[in-house]
């Protein structure tokens, strides 16, 4: 076939979008590197001073870790409650249920800052202003979402007679659910459960309003960073977030490559 | 910078927080029956585990960054080595609302606050501060403008002019007409989020004399004509939040001119190249910071007046001005600074004599109206 | 259909996680309501105030007008990359979809900064500019709607490009083959035969943007240099500078309600519950 030009406007077009989305993210790299004490590129040599001083930082490594092991707490909770959410609902199928799932997934519609308002009045009735605690609840409310939507999706391949065949044979529900549901729903809890982890880590406004000294997370700290002094430790904690992302993406297409 | 022994310290206090705040809750969450909700969330045996502790310190709490190391190292440290007892600097900043939300919830940890006078003001109104024991600290330590029933000076500060004459061709502003002058300076401006000390600004470039600025805003058209002053300028404006963030402005020379604070002034005066700032009090604002107590603040109501008392030390407060820039709020504190710092000195003898004070009871009549108005001249 | 015990069975499973939504994220959200019209004193002053002040209108009008321009931008640009993937991609197909993907999983915060970094009146495209002598002084590119509106491109696209391509793999391309057999170009049968078939993904995607600059705070509070104030900021700045919460909580509603009409509006083009009920992931 040969190119024509509308082709050829769309191929340019849709790689020049796709720079567009991944050449600012990269621009931290070079940041991350300088050697000056300001943000701008390396004047005369390249220099980990920033990255030194990360790691040298004890209210860095603190944001870091707590940022860590609340995301994973959060990912535990959400995707358990979240998967027998979806395992529920797509047992019951009617209309109640298709309810409970639109009111699972308002987190995704409601404004950040308006439900941060109204996590912040309640926590602070509950006693849970400023605690892990707090942080964990919020957090989970706020992944649910995309654990029970993607837990639905995986479900969706199964074939409603294998569970009905199963019952059908003398096992009891729970046996089903344990032998046949969760089999089946193990790719999007999966999903799910790395999606929640994400939310949590990445989740700033909650946390601006319920937390004040005693919790800080890593996006709290990169927050206050870029509002107090922009210096280029954000960056190098910036790039060694994005290398992490890229090394993953990368490891993902080419196992989409080897299994295709 | 930080060392491990503080963050120790920090993580020492937040367990111990966390305990209080669970203790008080207690009663609460039984009753309305959210424990079994949170047990179901499987977090409620990490909270009852813990035992609960006595310590005695005071937590300070102040708006971060250098001026959290400075306030650690000149008044609380001194403090400890005379008292014995640890005081704490945590620089999250305590906003009105965060203190609000501390002494609401019952779970205050903050012993003494940073605050202005604008929010002690609210502060007060709602509540949520004690008064200040007078009979503990010393009213003839601080500059009668900063003595209050609820609040008490710790620092003076102005709004000053500040500006980045390399960026200017080496023209320098010298008044607030300068400033409105876009033609022969050129380039972006920084004013403050909110009208405190900035109509001030507005309202002297109109011409108006320095003793008669708050006449002149004190009729609606002394307003009006203020905020138009920013509706001229505002497609030269950057608005700036927070101290920090009006540094910025200056270091990454987004803004050649700006009403900022003299204490980020002052640390500009260092931070930039030579020839690269200057800052002028001619026509500033003069404004106190305050300390304001929370109600049942933990270490109790008399340690935090004693500690005040020890920060009107002249001695203590001109080691503050050194070193980040905020002036002596003790009138005897102005002899003691060293001569290339007068000029710096927002409460020197000189400098006060081209400054005027921050009105409270105008803020506290107008703020609210202006602010609005002000945000629209901006955005409109 | 389920038999009635196993009915209850399932619910046993579905309710934890409906109560907890319920209690801890759906009532407090109503909570708010009840602040609006309560703080400082009972009564609907905060909306009085609200809709006679002139900034908030101000405020409203900018929020959608960038909500707007958002998406816009992200739909021209998000259908070339989705018609791209869709139809000519073949090799390259699994790497254009991880670069779409892959600012999903960098943070906001993280690729505001980075537009910090690239804006700013010293920032690299600045520096660049003037470096390569293409002018002379450095532009206004931050601390304005320009900026804004182009990092929240960044941010949304992706949100676009994939209800996109949900659409596009449906579309079968017999239907664009047999008008370029009957003589149209490659043009015209795009635009009169496939284009009108990724309507549904066109508008899912732009519901999807929209509601979502609509309630939008990092980017415009860290790009927008106080003066690009979108709603969500002067809540914030009403409850953090003037502890103001009756009228943060009437912007809240304002704003809440604001983002259902425009579901409630999308309602009617859209398949809301293929756009968000039932999204891949």
């Amino acid at each position: 076939m040969k190119t024509s030009g509308f082709r050829i406007f769309f191929m340019t077009g849709a790689w020049m979008v796709l720079a567009f989305l991944l050449l600012p993210i990269l621009v931290v790299i070079p940041v991350s590197l300088t050697d000056t004490s300001y943000i701008g590129l390396p004047k005369e040599g390249l220099s980990l001073q920033h990255y030194a001083a990360y790691f040298q930082d004890p209210r860095w490594m603190a944001a870091t870790w707590t940022s860590i092991w609340i995301g994973v707490v959060v990912a535990v909770c959400a995707t358990a409650l979240g998967t027998a959410f979806a395992i529920g609902c797509w047992f019951l199928s009617d209309r109640a249920s298709t309810v409970a799932r639109w009111i699972l997934i308002t987190p995704i519609l409601v404004p950040p800052v308006v439900q941060s308002l109204g996590f912040y009045r309640f926590w602070v009735t509950l006693g849970l202003i400023d605690t892990n605690t707090g942080v964990i609840l919020a957090h989970t409310l706020l992944a649910l979402p995309y654990v029970s939507i993607s837990v639905f999706a995986a479900l969706a391949n199964l074939d409603r007679r294998i569970p009905q065949a199963a019952r059908s044979l003398g096992a009891s529900v729970w046996q089903t659910v344990r032998a046949v549901v969760l089999p089946a729903a193990m790719p999007g809890m999966v999903t799910g459960g790395i999606f929640a982890f994400i939310v949590s880590f990445d989740e700033i406004v909650g946390v601006l309003f319920i937390t004040v000294r005693n919790v800080s997370t890593l996006p709290k700290k990169i927050w206050e960073g870029i509002q107090e002094d922009i210096d280029p430790t954000i960056a190098s904690v910036a790039t060694m977030l994005v290398m992490l992302t890229l090394v993953v993406t990368a490891i993902t297409i080419w196992r989409g490559r080897a299994n295709a | 910078m930080t060392d491990f022994n503080d963050t120790t310290d920090h993580e020492a206090k937040a367990d111990l927080i966390e305990i209080a705040a669970y203790k008080y809750k207690e009663g609460l969450l039984t009753r309305r029956g959210f424990l079994s909700a949170m047990a179901a969330l499987g977090v409620l045996p990490a909270l009852g585990s813990k035992a609960m502790a006595q310590a005695k310190e005071i937590i300070v709490v102040n708006w971060g960054g250098r001026a959290s190391e400075v306030l650690q190292e000149v008044l609380c440290d001194t403090y400890t080595a005379e008292t014995g007892i640890p005081v704490i600097v945590d620089g999250s900043g305590p906003s009105g609302g965060k203190i609000r939300a501390m002494v609401e919830s019952g779970a205050v940890v903050w012993d003494l606050c940073d605050s202005g006078m604008g929010t002690a003001l609210i502060l007060t109104e709602q509540g949520i501060i004690q008064p200040i024991d007078y009979s503990i600290v010393d009213k003839d330590k601080v500059l009668p403008a900063a003595v209050y029933e609820y609040a008490v000076g710790n620092y003076v500060y102005s709004y000053v002019l500040a500006a980045n004459p390399k960026m200017l061709g080496g023209n320098v502003p010298q008044t607030w007409e300068d400033v409105w002058n876009t033609k022969d300076f050129p380039g972006m401006r920084t004013f403050r989020k909110s009208v405190r000390g900035m109509l001030e600004s507005a309202t002297m470039a109109q011409g108006v004399p320095m003793a008669e600025v708050y006449d002149a805003l004190g009729t609606d058209d002394g307003i009006k004509a203020a905020i138009d002053k920013f509706r001229q300028l505002r497609e030269n404006i950057i608005v700036w939040g927070s101290g920090s963030s009006s540094q910025n402005l200056f270091l990454q020379e987004e803004v050649a001119i700006g009403n900022i604070w003299s204490t980020r002034a002052h640390l500009l005066k260092d931070q930039m190249d030579e020839g690269s700032f200057t800052a002028s009090f001619d026509g500033g604002v003069l404004a106190p910071g305050v300390w304001v107590v929370p109600k049942g603040n933990p270490a109790g109501t008399e340690e935090v007046m004693k500690f005040i008392a020890h920060g009107q030390d002249p001695k203590l407060q001109v080691q503050w001005l050194e070193m980040i820039g905020s002036g002596p709020v003790n009138p005897q504190a102005a002899e003691l600074v060293p001569a290339e710092l007068q000029k710096w000195n927002p409460s020197s003898p000189e400098n006060l004599a081209t400054q005027i004070f921050y009105n409270d009871e105008w803020y506290a009549k107008n703020q609210v109206a202006a602010e609005e108005m002000y945000i629209d001249a901006l955005i409109n | 259909m389920p038999r009635l015990a196993d009915k209850y069975r399932y619910w046993f499973l579905v309710l934890p996680a409906l109560v907890i939504m319920i209690v801890f994220y759906i009532w407090p959200l109503l909570g708010i309501w009840q602040i609006s019209l309560t703080e400082p004193k009972a009564g609907i002053e905060n909306y009085t105030r609200m809709f006679d002040s002139s900034a908030v209108t101000t405020s409203f009008i900018l929020t959608f007008r960038i909500a707007i321009l958002t998406t816009i931008g992200c739909l021209i640009l998000g259908y070339i990359v989705a018609y791209v993937i869709s139809n000519f991609a073949r090799r390259a197909k699994p790497l254009m979809i991880a670069l779409v993907l892959l600012p999903f999983w960098v943070s906001v915060l993280i690729r505001s900064f980075s537009w910090i970094v690239l804006l700013g009146r010293s920032g690299i495209v600045n520096d660049s500019l003037i470096g390569a002598g293409l002018i002379d002084s450095p532009l206004r590119l931050m601390h304005n709607e320009f900026g804004v509106v182009l990092a929240m491109i960044h941010v949304m696209l992706p949100f676009a490009v994939l209800p996109l391509m949900a659409n596009m793999r449906g579309i079968s391309g017999a239907y664009v083959d047999a008008a370029r057999g009957l003589g149209a170009s490659e043009f015209t049968a795009f635009r009169k035969v496939y284009f009108p078939q990724t309507m549904p993904g066109v508008m899912s995607g732009a519901l999807l943007v929209f509601v979502l600059s609509l309630g939008f705070y990092i980017t415009p509070a860290l790009l927008g240099g106080g003066r690009v104030l979108m709603i969500s900021e002067y809540i914030t700045y009403q409850i953090q500078e003037f502890l103001n919460w009756g009228l943060g909580s009437a912007l809240s509603v304002a704003l809440l309600v604001a983002t259902a009409i425009v579901i409630l509006i999308a309602a009617r083009f859209v398949n809301l519950r293929s756009a968000l009920l039932e999204r891949g992931s």
